[in-house]
């Protein structure tokens, strides 16, 4: 297989380790070494040209050739058969839909979540159930890993250039995670965004971490506390609309559909309820004033909310179908939101995972 | 030895000479690109650079403060101004 990156040979393991920290091709952990054979290792299983382009990773626009996402794959801890994954995830992230030149400069603390659909999934051992969004799964962390390494040394946001995060989260390091399908009354997510049954996916969306919301009881008394959770007036979309994501733990989900109520059913309900008066928001100030009006003035805040009434009541997102919602977590008290970034992007992207030919 | 690969790819050496600055703004068009946010702000600027230095403005409107330009703008820019202001960050 011919390789084009450029190739070191270092004689001491500390030594190696300690140059990805001096060129700054690290997020501050050490990474596994991108030797030749591990690196071929993933492109051979992927079946695809090494020196195929996904396109170009903003902002100094690295191209994401296989190759080298493979590098930063074997950087991050990933097998070949994650590494699939990687490239679906990638690609998403490049559709201009996610915006993620935005995504990754912004003052907001956005991450671009990785979600994973399908049986490959349960293949790859990825955790869809207990602390999903927490440590311990190999599959879990290194995609995640892999995906956000690769933005680090083709896209070269850095904290404290441009990457603008006032914050930031933790989720910079790796934000993957797969939905849970068995224990799972509702279509999944990836067959909802139009992916055949059965059909391997990711699906991609930048959001703030996982919020903790108290959730149990009857679906009433859960879509109380969603609805409120989601509505916070710190989070973008209460200000400005875009997109949002609930996390609902399945003994929540068996709930909802054991009384009946359909995924669409609890996603209408939340967006008719996850609302705050025009004088609530109002009262955040000036600054998240002119945002709303920016968004109104681009035709992306609907006309039909009348910004200046203190009574009206604005959700938090333009449309029903802008608030996803995926099972995953234990069967347990908890849920979870994670507000996005608002109406300037990191949009859900799902792409399909594909298998070598 | 171990061996590996460079997971970046190699710095860009020919960097491009910058463009001559002009020594003054009177009588230059200034391409101002902006994406509205702050109207009153950009209208101020416009002003200034007009009265104070006897340009001539030019405002272009980005459709996104957080995406580039589109490169249709970019073109009206370097067509239409002798220098371009453009406002960043959000």
């Amino acid at each position: 297989m011919k390789l084009r990156s450029e190739r070191l040979s270092i004689d001491d393991y500390d030594a190696a380790i300690e140059l990805f920290y001096e060129r700054g091709w690290t997020d501050g952990l050490p990474v596994v070494l991108p030797t030749p054979g591990r690196v071929e290792a993933l492109i051979a299983h992927a079946g695809r040209d090494a020196q195929e382009s996904l396109g170009a990773i903003p902002p100094k626009g690295g191209e994401a050739t296989v190759e080298k996402l493979a590098i930063n794959a074997v950087m991050g801890g990933c097998r070949p058969e994650d590494f699939p994954v990687v490239l679906a995830a990638i690609e998403a992230m490049l559709d201009p839909v996610h915006n993620l030149n935005g995504v990754l400069q912004t003052t907001h603390m956005c991450v671009s979540l990785v979600i994973v659909n399908g049986p490959l999934a349960r293949t790859l051992g990825m955790n869809s159930r207990d602390g999903v969004f927490g440590n311990g799964y190999r599959a879990n962390a290194a995609i995640g890993r892999g995906v956000r390494l690769a933005l680090w040394n083709l896209g070269g946001a850095f904290p404290w250039d441009t990457d603008k995060s006032t914050l930031s989260h933790p989720a910079e390091y790796t934000f993957c995670i797969a939905e849970e399908e068995a224990d799972n009354p509702w279509a999944p997510l990836h067959v909802e965004r139009g992916q055949p049954p059965g059909s391997d996916a990711v699906t991609v969306f930048a959001c703030e971490g996982p919020h903790s919301v108290f959730c149990y009881g009857t679906p009433e008394e859960m879509l109380h506390v969603l609805s409120d959770s989601l509505c916070s007036l710190g989070n973008n979309n209460v200000h400005v609309l875009g997109q949002t994501l609930v996390v609902l733990n399945p003994l929540n989900a068996e709930e909802f559909a054991r009384r009946g109520w359909s995924k669409d059913d609890v996603r209408r309900y939340l967006w008719e309820n996850a609302r705050r008066a025009v004088a609530d928001v109002r009262a955040c100030g000036v600054v998240h004033e002119q945002f709303r009006k920016m968004e109104r003035d681009a035709g992306r805040y609907p006309a039909r909310y009348d910004l200046d009434n203190p009574t009206t009541r604005v959700p938090v997102t333009a449309r029903p179908e802008d608030i996803h919602i995926v099972v995953a977590g234990g069967r347990s008290y908890f849920a979870a939101v994670l507000p996005g970034w608002g109406g300037f992007g990191g949009f859900a992207v799902t792409r399909e995972i594909r298998r070598k030919p | 030895m171990i061996e590996f690969l460079s997971p970046v790819w190699p710095a860009a050496t020919a960097a491009r000479p910058a463009a001559k600055r002009p020594r003054s703004l009177e009588g230059i068009r200034v391409a101002l690109v902006d994406d509205n946010l702050d109207i009153p702000f950009t209208t101020r600027l416009e002003s200034l650079l007009a009265e104070r230095h006897g340009a001539t403005v030019r405002r272009l409107v980005k459709p996104s403060g957080t995406a580039p330009s589109p490169a249709v703008l970019i073109d009206e820019a370097a067509r239409d101004g002798d220098v371009a202001v453009v406002g960043i960050g959000l």
